[in-house]
């Protein structure tokens, strides 16, 4: 079972991707607080994350840096949650290794499709 | 707290996340949909609603329906799928007029066997919703008929309302943008015609420099709101000649110098005869501009792309017509003669891209030159 790791301070969107993911089948282990994230990450070794970009004390982005200067970590593939009117900072996250982007408000059933689409393409 | 009490807390909390997430499914589409309208015009909202419709609620066929206020009828503006082209439905007792005038949406279920029956509508299950903006009535949305055969549920009549009204709110505005860019239109249509009065050899030069114009454009592929503007430029192109004396402007013989500089100023006159004009900014430095050079031996001495775009299209279009209409002091070229004249200036008088456009257009619709 494929696993991704969800990160965000806001408990509805946790709960909502949560509920979408796994009614697929897919096993997703959710964090509330940044601090200490990438030690669990290091833990759970998921097939995805999928990281807010606001949260306090450490910024989605700050994460995705080290995960992607991370040898062990780098090829997991980061999705970063970023609101409206952030388009600007796109060019910068993906200088630091953002896979993919998803803006709030999103759709639930949309982001569990390039999720899936995601986690099929590198099972080949 | 007892394990039956902890189970079913765990089943409220799993349909109340449900929940949310649906409703977010919805904020996000409605979302989706704004930011899409914004800035549309009131055919291509219509079209990607309909699109939108169709995959959100997998139906067959959808329809959009305006109301004709002069006619008492409401008539097919779009549709998808199986529906009459054209069709409309005089105001009696059907379930688009009661929905219209009720401003509620209905939904019902078997469409051949209820009191709504009628001809031409052969759609078994069906919702109609209305389509009302802040200030009048725009028409009622109609979707049929979904893939799998299911009916139409509560949820789905909610939701087809919410996205009724927010596109009911673009389709309002952009009919009254629509409304204003037409009578903007109209009212220098009506001012050129009055310019052109004054002088016996130009009638129908700014309609035909207008048409080139957006010719040219068109297989430039520039977009709509370039289009938008080189159209209003090219209408008020030669406004500035409204102070040239008449006996200048129509001088049988040739023109001495002076009498040329006269008529060389009309694009600076014309430029600040609409100077007032605040948002005209580009279209009054495209008449300004009007007759540079490419080479920079024009007017101002403007050379290559410090020419505004509209201006070095304008500048042949105006060129063409100039040379195809006869004058009092010469017979007009042949249409050969002409392009071949427009070719040898590409790079001097013209922009050598413009000039590349301008036969693209003419290969492809010959027609649309006498």
């Amino acid at each position: 079972m494929p696993k991704v790791m969800v990160i965000d301070d806001e408990p509805f969107i946790l709960m909502m991707i949560e509920d979408k993911l796994r009614r697929a089948g897919i096993d997703v282990v959710t964090l509330r607080e940044s601090v200490g994230a990438v030690e669990k990450i290091r833990e759970e070794m998921p097939d995805l994350i999928i990281l807010d970009w606001m949260m306090p004390e450490i910024s989605g982005i700050e994460i995705c840096k080290t995960i992607k200067s991370d040898p062990d970590l780098s090829d997991i593939p980061v999705f970063m949650l970023t609101a409206k009117g952030q388009e600007d900072d796109e060019k910068l996250g993906l200088k630091c290794g953002v896979d993919r982007y998803i803006t709030k408000p999103f759709s639930p059933r949309g982001l569990l499709e390039v999720v899936l689409e995601n986690l099929r393409d590198r099972e080949t | 707290m007892k394990i039956s009490e902890i189970e079913r807390l765990k089943k409220d909390l799993q349909a109340t996340v449900k929940e949310l997430s649906d409703s977010y499914e919805e904020l996000s589409l409605l979302y989706k949909l704004s930011e899409e309208f914004s800035g549309l015009s009131v055919d291509e909202i219509c079209k990607t609603l309909l699109m939108e419709l169709r995959s959100l609620f997998q139906v067959k066929t959808s329809a959009i329906l305006f109301l004709d206020k002069n006619r008492n009828v409401l008539k097919t503006k779009e549709f998808l799928g199986q529906w009459v082209h054209e069709i409309e439905f005089e105001r009696e007792n059907n379930i688009f007029w009661h929905v219209l005038e009720t401003g509620k949406p209905l939904a019902v279920c078997d469409f051949q066997e209820s009191k709504w029956k009628m001809q031409y509508v052969n759609n078994s299950a069906v919702i109609v919703a209305p389509l009302r903006g802040k200030k009048q009535d725009i028409g009622v949305l109609f979707l049929a008929d979904k893939e799998d055969g299911l009916e139409f549920f509560s949820g789905d009549v909610k939701l087809l309302n919410t996205i009724a009204f927010l596109a009911s709110l673009f389709i309002e505005n952009a009919l009254l943008t629509e409304e204003i860019q037409s009578f903007l239109i109209g009212t220098i249509r009506s001012f050129i015609k009055a310019l052109e009065a004054t002088s016996l050899w130009t009638a129908g030069h700014t309609e035909r420099v207008t048409e080139y114009a957006l010719g040219i454009a068109s297989s430039m592929e520039l977009d709509a709101t370039v289009m938008e503007k080189l159209r209003i430029c090219s209408l008020l192109h030669d406004i500035g000649k409204i102070t040239i004396p008449r006996d200048i402007l129509n001088k049988v013989d040739s023109l001495d110098d002076q009498e040329r500089e006269e008529i060389m100023r009309h694009p600076v006159i014309g430029a600040e005869i609409l100077s007032e004009l605040k948002g005209f900014v580009d279209i009054i430095e495209g008449i300004r501009y009007h007759h540079e050079h490419y080479d920079g031996s024009g007017l101002h001495g403007l050379k290559e792309k410090e020419i505004p775009l509209l201006s070095r299209i304008i500048a042949v279009a105006d060129a063409f017509d100039a040379m195809t209409s006869n004058r009092p002091y010469r017979q007009r070229k042949s249409l050969f003669e002409a392009v071949e004249e427009i070719k040898s200036l590409a790079g001097k008088q013209f922009d050598p891209e413009v000039v590349k456009a301008f036969l693209k257009w003419i290969n492809v619709s010959p027609t649309a030159v006498r």
